[in-house]
């Protein structure tokens, strides 16, 4: 085998998959490296598949291309306590048309999906490559070395999209060996196997059509919230636990996994099931403040590995950010080989492209949230006080009324407090 | 519906690696006050025994999610690192 190319793209997830496309179909040489037997084999989400905007120009009709489990048309927000959940739904027929807004997505085809349109446009894949480190000649990042047998592959551009750890990032020297436990949070999930037809019934949904439900309050009390997706024949649960909070107490993530699953509106719904997977993955939830040096001499970051993800509690962004990261990485790239200079003077130009996307303006817009949501009362109190107030206001036991707004300070006041609600209500407001 | 790591190998394929791809240095644990990746780690790799006062890794039932690697504060491993290509867990619907 040849072992030099133009670029070398380190991991086929969304983010360098979308890189290696993107340079391939500019007729450049490039080695797609992934640890896994097969690209998607190591992943795992929620999840939704948010719109791909970053790719719509080369997949025009992209829901007809890509193999997709089902579009989502509703979307529901669950305060959850042991017993009781309120819901909020939001439900629309513009969601049922192209371009759909969201779909339910199983990594390892969806991953394995787009390597493949890149190996197709000339990308050479290399599944079972684990890389090691980064090979440098003085400052410049000049190729990488392989786990296997230490062997080394060069290129003049190495474009680090490893995911949440990047040891790649690290090795290069463009990210610091410890992780603050305050900006990650692990992801663990039950993969539920259901018929389509009970699916459909279960949740209201014809054709293609699906359901996604965020949860908070299911956590016993660790910083976290739970989701439940519908794919096209299975069900997605699962839980995402802050580390910082999870560190704090005493149940693991399987025991709150199953806690959720046993919650009697929950167990109704996963009723007759079968479990068919358990999977676990890390999230970056730093925002902003986790972001990396993401270019130095001979490299790019992108994606997870460089931090790029968006929670806020309602939505979850990740694989959006991930795929057009690594379009503008590729892209920047080409540029780079037009002008024979790999320099980071010239790979600057990849962080000035970014920060004219939704990438970094919405990092930027939301540098708030990640503080904001680290906010006990959101995952005890707060459930607790919606619950509880719907009780209250639709128990009819003989006893005299009190107007609502009485119930509503009385609630608020039992267990929130409303010094508390007003600091919040203004916290989420600055970080929202 | 429950997991339970007992039975993990029933339902997440693993292609164990011979070489554990991660690398406890165990002494460290017993003067950690934390302990955080006994209550963390979402396969129930670590198991800390009290009265022996001794932790027990094992690295086979790994699902590879780095956990372990973000919450030791304490620099614990020797090795900490993926699997060799093609070895480890392997999620096939997820
Ligand atoms: C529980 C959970 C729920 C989520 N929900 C959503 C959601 O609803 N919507 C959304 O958009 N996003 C969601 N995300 C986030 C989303 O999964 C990530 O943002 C996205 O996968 C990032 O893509 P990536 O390509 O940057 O990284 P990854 O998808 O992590 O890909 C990295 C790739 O690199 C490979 N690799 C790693 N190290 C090496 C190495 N040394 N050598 C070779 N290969 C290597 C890996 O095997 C992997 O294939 C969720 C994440 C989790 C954990
Ligand atoms: S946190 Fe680190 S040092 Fe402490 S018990 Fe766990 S592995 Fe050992
Ligand atoms: S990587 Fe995750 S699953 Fe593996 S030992 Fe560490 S915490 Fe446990």
């Amino acid at each position: 085998m040849n072992r030099n190319f133009d670029a070398i793209v380190v991991g086929a997830g969304p983010a360098g998959s979308s890189a290696a496309l993107t340079m391939a179909r500019a007729g450049l040489k490039v080695a797609l490296l992934e640890r896994g037997a097969f690209p998607g084999e190591k992943n795992m989400f929620g999840g939704v598949l948010h719109r791909l905007t970053a790719l719509e120009d080369i997949f025009p009709d992209f829901w007809n291309q890509a193999p997709l489990e089902r579009h989502i048309v509703k979307k529901a927000l669950t305060f959850m306590t042991g017993e009781s959940s309120f819901n909020v739904n939001f439900d629309t027929e513009v969601s049922d048309r192209t371009p759909y807004n969201g779909y339910t997505v199983s990594r390892p085809k969806f991953d394995r999906w787009l390597a493949d349109e890149a190996v197709k446009a000339g990308a050479t894949l290399l599944n079972r490559s684990t890389v090691d480190n980064v090979v440098k000649e003085g400052k410049q990042v000049v190729g990488v070395t392989l786990l296997r047998d230490g062997s080394e592959l060069r290129a003049p551009i190495v474009i680090a999209a490893d995911g949440v750890l990047s040891f790649t990032a690290q090795k290069a020297g463009l990210r610091r060996a410890q992780f603050n436990p305050s900006h990650l949070a692990v992801g663990v999930k039950a993969l539920i196997d259901m018929p389509k037809e009970v699916i459909d019934d279960r949740f209201g949904l014809v054709r293609d059509q699906g359901a996604s439900n965020e949860i908070v309050g299911c956590t016993s009390g660790v910083r976290g919230g739970g989701f439940l997706y519908t794919n096209y024949d299975s069900l997605s649960v699962g839980l995402v636990l802050h580390l910082s909070s999870l560190s704090q107490g005493t149940k693991t993530p399987y025991d709150l996994l199953n806690e959720f699953m046993a919650q009697p509106q929950m167990a109704k719904l996963l009723r007759g099931g079968q479990l068919q997977e358990y999977s676990a993955h890390l999230v970056p939830e730093g925002g902003l403040e986790m972001v990396p040096q993401i270019d130095g001499d001979g490299i790019l970051v992108a994606g997870d590995a460089a931090g790029m993800c968006i929670v806020t509690g309602l939505n979850l962004e990740g694989i959006n950010l991930a795929t057009q990261s690594g379009v503008i990485a590729g892209q920047t790239a080409i540029k780079a080989h037009q002008e024979g200079n790999f320099t980071r003077f010239v790979l600057r130009d990849y962080r000035k492209l970014l920060e004219k996307t939704y990438v970094i303006k919405d990092l930027r817009l939301y540098r708030r949230t990640p503080q904001m949501l680290h906010n006990d009362r959101i995952y005890r109190q707060y459930p607790e006080f919606v619950c509880g107030l719907m009780d209250e206001i639709y128990r009819i036991d003989g006893t005299p009324k009190q107007s609502m707004t009485k119930m509503l300070l009385g609630a608020a006041r039992k267990t929130i407090g409303l010094k508390n609600l007003m600091a919040d209500v203004y916290a989420g407001w600055r970080a929202l | 519906m429950k997991i339970n790591l007992d039975e993990i190998f029933d339902y997440t394929s693993f292609s164990v690696d011979r070489e554990a791809h991660i690398v406890l240095e165990s002494d460290q644990c017993t003067s950690c006050d934390q302990r955080a990746c006994v209550v963390c780690c979402p396969a129930r790799c670590y198991s800390w025994d009290e009265e022996a006062r001794k932790m027990t890794f094992v690295h086979d039932g790994c699902l590879e999610c780095g956990t372990c690697y973000v919450v030791c504060r304490k620099e614990a491993f020797s090795r900490w690192r993926y699997p060799r290509g093609g070895f480890g867990v392997s999620f096939r619907m997820t």
